[in-house]
């Protein structure tokens, strides 16, 4: 360690800010990307089950590989070079999910080509400019009938249908699975580099071994504050008001800015970079 | 201590039959009053007469059997929640060559209407354990005369619509499994003017976008409304169409149920007011739980 100068009030408001907008974006990932997910995998159990496992997949991974990372580089800007590409990821979801998610989905089709309907179009086209009222729509309809006072003559009935091909069906396994897989292909890689964020910034912050308790307890809580935010603001907020494509596009942005302060601490605060 | 007692005379008064909690559901089967219910998360979802499991029903099911009118000699109709097989009973006892095929996310549910509700699988009824969306993307081969939709994931605070089966999208994709006269028959669960409004007309816009012709029902006995989207472009109904519709209905089903004259008696063919106001749901936005807020 060089020296017991304090650090300077703007980096680590820069830090903090870091490592709480980064947890922020997280659960809005999580949160609004459960909700992406049930066109296709439903809205039920597994859905949310599989995004909170994957999301908690990201974060260990990120964390190890962060806290690693953060030891051999030391600068804020080499996140940068991870946050930018996830950043545009995250900006991409709405273009680049849909085709990856029909994929795991649509595996599960019977082969069989479309069998295009051979049903004959409406029998009677009958065409009137009038408005209907619900008044004259039943004028001609017996009135005993309206009235449930009559029932049918008995006619012959036809022999019951049989069931030509079976429906197809997803086995058990990846009804389960299935969803897992689509949250990994669109929140693993964005959520991983997010992650990274709070090991590097515990190694920019902590000055001295001494602080390292109070350092990393405060960028953890920092981060934790940032995720209970992007989970209420997605929920309450964030859905009701915008489409999920504008949500992933600021919180793409979001990501692209996070990594352009990074460049900045570095810009700003060359004389912090440590190198022991 | 009053309290306590007619508390206990409560308690004492429903038998639980049943209990279970699924991944999905906790189930509980009541008995009270002659009649069986069937609770998944708090929140009641079917009730039939023991004595006669055809009566005793909720009525909105009722409207589940209106797109016959377009449809009077169907071969295959498609349902969407199982629940205690209120649409699938009267199916089996009214229009017993009709093929129902039920789709049911929970198989918990499955074996609570089969050992509770007379629910049977037969060769004129199979249950599918699926996402309903997921069902229809998987099956684009197989062709229904309807859709019934009444799917719902329910709590203690009510029934809530799964947003992924209401959008526009979701309608496409249903039409898509729709033959050329098909009709889908959605149950909406609110009002025309106050509580849950903003849904009902939101849900009539949506199927406005992808059907040329929706009709609706106002239950009488509950805060449902069936939302009846017609495929077929070939001219709204008229009282001399309707009138034949109906002719050639009753000729078809010689078991049509007496009620069902009264049923249709309740149709509605104008927009609900609540529709001007209310958007359109797609995949991108479709904020359900902003419309199920009351407007203050």
């Amino acid at each position: 360690m060089k020296d017991d100068a304090p650090t300077p009030r703007g980096r680590t408001l820069a830090l903090g800010a870091l490592v709480l907008l980064g947890g922020f974006a997280v659960m809005v990932l999580e949160i609004v990307g459960a909700r992406y997910l049930q066109p296709w995998f439903g809205g039920a159990f597994y859905v949310w089950t599989s995004q909170i496992g994957i999301v908690m997949l990201a974060l260990a991974l990120g964390y190890g590989v962060g806290g690693h990372m953060a030891d051999r580089f030391k600068k804020a800007r080499f996140l940068s070079l991870l946050l930018a590409p996830a950043g545009i990821f995250i900006l991409l979801i709405p273009q680049m999910a849909p085709g990856m998610l029909d994929g795991i989905v649509d595996r599960h089709m019977k082969s069989s080509a479309s069998v295009p309907s051979a049903e004959p179009t409406a029998s009677e086209a009958v065409r009137t400019g009038l408005v209907i009222t619900e008044t004259n729509l039943l004028a001609e309809i017996p009135k005993d009938f309206l009235e449930g006072k009559t029932n049918n003559a008995a006619n012959n009935l036809p022999a019951p249908p049989i069931d030509e091909a079976p429906p197809s069906e997803i086995p058990a396994v990846w009804r389960k699975l299935d969803p897992a897989i689509g949250s990994a292909l669109v929140f693993l890689f964005p959520c991983f580099v997010l992650a990274m964020i709070s090991p590097f910034m515990v190694r920019l912050a902590a000055r001295q071994v001494a602080h390292v308790g109070t350092v990393s307890g405060l960028v953890y809580a920092a981060s934790t504050v940032g995720s209970i935010a992007g989970v209420f603001i997605s929920a309450y907020v964030l859905i009701d008001l915008f489409t999920t494509t504008q949500i992933f596009q600021m919180t793409g942005a979001l990501t692209l800015g996070l990594g352009g302060l990074c460049c900045l601490i570095d810009w700003q605060w060359p004389e912090d970079l440590q190198d022991d | 201590m009053l309290t306590v007692a007619l508390l206990c005379v409560a308690v004492a008064e429903g038998a639980v039959r049943y209990r279970s909690q699924s991944a999905h559901n906790q189930i509980v089967v009541e008995d009270k009053g002659g009649y069986r219910m069937l609770r998944f998360n708090g929140s009641m979802e079917t009730r039939l007469l023991i004595a006669n499991p055809l009566l005793g029903h909720f009525e909105y099911t009722d409207y589940f059997q209106m797109p016959l009118l377009w449809n009077p000699k169907a071969k295959r109709v498609l349902v969407m929640g199982l629940g205690g097989g209120s649409t699938q009973r009267a199916f089996q006892g009214y229009y017993p060559t009709v093929h129902v095929d039920t789709v049911e996310l929970d198989p918990a549910v499955a074996k609570v209407a089969k050992e509770w509700f007379g629910v049977k699988e037969t060769k004129t009824h199979t249950i599918h354990i699926s996402d309903g969306r997921g069902y229809l993307r998987r099956n684009k081969n197989r062709k229904y005369e309807a859709i019934m939709m009444d799917a719902y994931s329910s709590n203690t605070y009510g029934s809530f619509i799964p947003y992924h089966l209401a959008t526009k999208e979701f309608f496409q994709l249903a039409a898509e499994d729709l033959t050329a006269n098909g009709v889908l028959a959605y149950n909406v669960i609110g009002t025309y003017q106050e509580w849950r409004a903003d849904i009902v007309g939101s849900m009539y816009r949506t199927m406005k976008t992808v059907f040329p012709h929706v009709y609706h029902f106002p239950a009488a006995d509950s805060q449902n409304i069936v939302l009846l989207g017609v495929k077929a472009n070939t001219g709204g109904l008229t009282s001399a169409t309707l009138r034949a519709r109906v002719d050639l209905l009753r000729r078809a089903q010689p078991k049509l149920p007496a009620y069902f004259g009264p049923r249709l008696a309740r149709i509605r063919a104008s927009a609900p007011p609540s529709a001007e106001q209310s958007p359109v749901l797609t995949d991108d936005h479709a904020p359900i739980s902003k419309l199920l807020v009351p407007a203050k």
